[in-house]
């Protein structure tokens, strides 16, 4: 019998079950989910020029670096091998307007890595999204620098946001506003350069559901409920309702914010109540306060409430008749 | 379809092994010099020998008698000599042993009761209980135990278990292509001791064979119904069989019974027909050996007692290095580390895995990705109790259900960041218990 036939009982493993893993890495689904930004950083490349990859490459660059920098001044485990810094690096790229200073980048990825992302013990402990509190961040304290509403065109030039003309109240769609088709395609649109083709977040929102990455369900309840919210208050008016989906940051957020892991929640009624609350948030901060940022304020309002919502939505054991009562303990 | 993807999953779609040894028919497996039989091939109180060093077995003599109510009787599966009782290497460790030697003659014992002979309700119930017959999917709790519920815990569904989820293991559902009509006659045993109302023969979809072969024979017998079941582990587990197909579900700590419910593997059910309709002793099974390492996988009917390292040959050896023997499949089966451990009633299959994927990569933190929680069947929060016990919070992990936890293993496997999770939960499980026996 050949050297493999024989038996060597003393080689053998001796570990409890289960005897096999699922291949699946922390590594490997932080790859999928760049690879899901892919598809609307081309279109942003596609509709801005190649400025927007810069801000990509500066974006992710930096992340890592102070990644990098903050866990070697301490003294811990390296982990920018996971992929999870580049993610948020290049989730901050993709949040700026084109107009925006570099520096602004730079200034997002230190506050996302070093303060939500790291002081709280790093990737799994954060309890708020690192890239949503940076731009919403960016926004309040960087103000005119980066929320001018930007079109692609020759000569850049500053106007309202299509939110701005549905929003605060309005109940119509003025004819400034650009058609559905558009807003879907991203063609024409200023804002920041992620979030103008709704055609390719929807890809990479197809893209991370396939993959299994992503819980549809976060991305499909947030919309919902912004577009049931909106269509009532605007008088079951299609246009009215569709401009408020397809503009703004609600399909990025929805995709690749409010389903972020750690900031979101984790138990599955957990996960329904957290998304149907963004979409609530997004509707009525939208509708109410003539601001932009609707959505970022939203999924971090979320994000604050998810350790509480998960307490009380811990699911029903089988066998049992209440759910469990507990202290959230991460 | 939107609704399915946003459903909880309950299970994991482990990879699907069965290829292999899916379309090779059972054969008969050469029988060894000697055979061992652990006093403790059943859940409960070991069995008690009564034979003695040099006494003469026949297949079929009584070798060790059921001790207690939780116990099962064991039988000789050759006809030979007892050479010694002693502590043998077997799948829990090393534990007392009769070792037998063969003769070569296969001498059979008489039937446990007469041709032509009527049987009583009782008298069929008391079949099952001598033949030594116990759950043979792997729990090994004595079936016996399980036809007599008290009264007011009376019997009304009985849920034939086909559904074979471990990703390797073919032998019940060879056992249903082969051996379908003994299998409806079990079931008709069952019918006869029982209670019943309904009865439901579960198979995954995966196996489309024994789906088709099963639906054929039941053509003629009532109050039967085949669900087809989707192919996601840990979907044999009584519990959410149980809960899939009634409705019901087991209240912590309790039976089937308490939800009226008898689960039978489908190998229980086909020893159930062998005691009862010919009166034959609970001797062999059908076992497949199998697994990348292995050169040629099969489905075997293996004398109970066989030790592995026969079958092992009879499998023209190995391949591949083997870094992992475990009796039973991948998810819930013991790691072995002797090929004399002997196959035992439960040994529905023998899985050997190579090292590079038995072994667990390095850990990584918690990234909150809430798979544990998505593939739990029975609804815990695996990351929340694995850091209770991290913690040393023993209170938290209680209350958190560890106790409920099933073993399953989906946990662990599915874990992207490769945290041990059901090892913690099974030590949090051992200390809440040592807890309450302190106290």
């Amino acid at each position: 019998m050949s050297n493999t036939a024989s038996l060597n009982t003393k080689k053998l493993l001796h570990t409890p079950s289960p005897h096999l893993f699922s291949k699946r890495s922390s590594a490997w689904i932080m790859q999928q989910v760049l690879i899901a930004l892919l598809f609307p950083a081309v279109a942003a490349t596609y509709f801005f020029g190649w400025r927007v990859l810069l801000m990509i490459a500066i974006g992710i660059i930096s992340s890592v670096g102070f990644e990098y920098a903050y866990q070697k001044l301490r003294g811990l485990n390296i982990t920018i091998y996971d992929y999870s810094a580049a993610v948020t690096g290049m989730l901050i790229g993709l949040s700026l307007p084109v107009t925006a200073p570099l520096w602004s980048i730079i200034v997002g990825s230190a506050f996302a890595i070093l303060i939500v992302k790291q002081l709280p013990g790093g990737i799994g402990r954060n309890a708020f999204n690192p890239a949503v509190a940076a731009r919403v961040m960016l926004k309040v304290f960087f103000t005119p620098w980066i929320t001018n509403w930007v079109t692609p065109e020759p000569d850049v030039v500053s106007t309202a946001t299509p939110l701005e003309y549905v929003g605060h109240f309005s109940r119509t769609v003025p004819d400034e506003v650009p058609g559905l088709w558009d807003l879907f395609i991203g063609t024409g649109l200023g804002g920041n350069v992620g979030e103008t083709s709704k055609l390719a977040i929807l890809i990479g929102l197809i893209y991370l559901v396939v993959r299994g990455i992503i819980n549809i369900k976060i991305p499909l309840l947030y919309i919902l409920t912004v577009a049931v919210i909106t269509s009532i208050y605007g008088d079951y008016s299609f246009t009215y309702m569709m401009t408020h989906v397809l503009s703004g940051t609600l399909f990025f957020g929805a995709t690749y914010m409010a389903t972020d892991y750690s900031s979101g929640a984790l138990t599955p009624d957990g996960k329904t109540v957290f998304a149907i609350g963004c979409g609530v948030l997004t509707a009525v901060i939208r509708i109410v306060f003539n601001f932009p940022g609707g959505v970022g304020f939203a999924i971090l309002i979320m994000n604050g409430l998810a350790p509480l919502i998960d307490k009380y939505l811990a699911p029903r054991i089988y066998g049992h008749r209440k759910r469990p009562a507990q202290e959230h303990q991460l | 379809m939107l609704l399915q993807l946003m459903k909880k999953r309950e299970g994991a779609y482990t990879v699907e092994r069965k290829r292999r040894t899916e379309h090779k028919p059972t054969e008969e497996a050469s029988v060894p010099e000697y055979l061992i039989y652990p006093l403790s091939m059943h859940i409960g109180a070991p069995a008690k020998p009564v034979v003695e060093k040099g006494d003469y077995v026949k297949i079929g003599t009584l070798i060790a008698e059921k001790e207690g109510f939780i116990s099962a009787n064991v039988y000789a599966s050759v006809s030979g000599q007892v050479k010694e009782i002693s502590d043998q290497p077997t799948m829990n460790g090393k534990g007392p042993c009769i070792v037998i030697k063969n003769d070569y003659q296969d001498v059979y014992e008489a039937p446990l009761f007469n041709e032509g002979e009527e049987l009583s309700v009782d008298q069929k119930k008391s079949l099952i209980e001598q033949a030594g017959v116990v759950g043979m999917g792997g729990a090994t709790f004595p079936t016996s135990v399980k036809l007599s519920p008290p009264p007011e815990k009376s019997i009304d569904t009985l849920i034939i278990n086909g559904a074979e989820c471990e990703p390797y293991s073919t032998s019940d559902h060879r056992l249903m292509v082969e051996y379908a009509k003994q299998l409806i006659e079990g079931i008709r045993v069952l019918h006869e001791v029982l209670p019943v109302t309904k009865t439901y023969i579960a198979i995954e979809s995966n196996v489309h064979e024994s789906v088709a072969v099963m639906k054929a024979a039941i053509e003629d017998v009532d109050h039967i119904e085949i669900k087809e079941l989707e192919t996601i582990y840990p979907q044999g587990s009584e519990k959410n069989l149980i809960k899939n197909l009634t409705g019901r579900e087991v209240p912590p700590g309790g039976l089937p019974a308490d939800v009226h419910t008898l689960v039978t593997n489908v190998a229980t059910t086909f020893a159930i027909y062998e005691a009862v309709r010919l009166g034959r002793p609970l001797t062999k099974r059908i076992t497949t050996v199998t697994g990348e390492p292995i050169k040629e996988p099969k489905n075997l009917w293996v004398r109970i007692g066989t030790p592995i390292q026969h079958l092992i040959e009879e499998c023209q050896g190995f391949q591949l290095k083997t870094g992992k023997m475990i009796h039973g499949g991948p998810m819930m089966g013991k790691p072995l580390t002797s090929g004399q451990v002997p196959i035992t009633k439960g040994s529905s299959v023998i899985t050997f895995l190579e090292k590079e994927e038995a072994v667990r990569s390095e850990r990584t933190p918690c990234i909150q990705c809430a798979e544990c929680l998505h593939v739990c069947p029975v609804s815990l929060q695996p990351i929340l109790i694995s850091n209770a016990y991290e913690n040393g919070d023993i209170d938290q992990a209680e209350k958190l259900g560890a106790m409920d936890c099933i073993d399953c293993g989906n946990c662990s496997y599915i874990c992207p960041s490769k945290i041990p999770l059901l090892d913690n939960i099974r030590s949090a499980k051992s200390e809440i218990k040592a807890r309450k026996e302190d106290n």
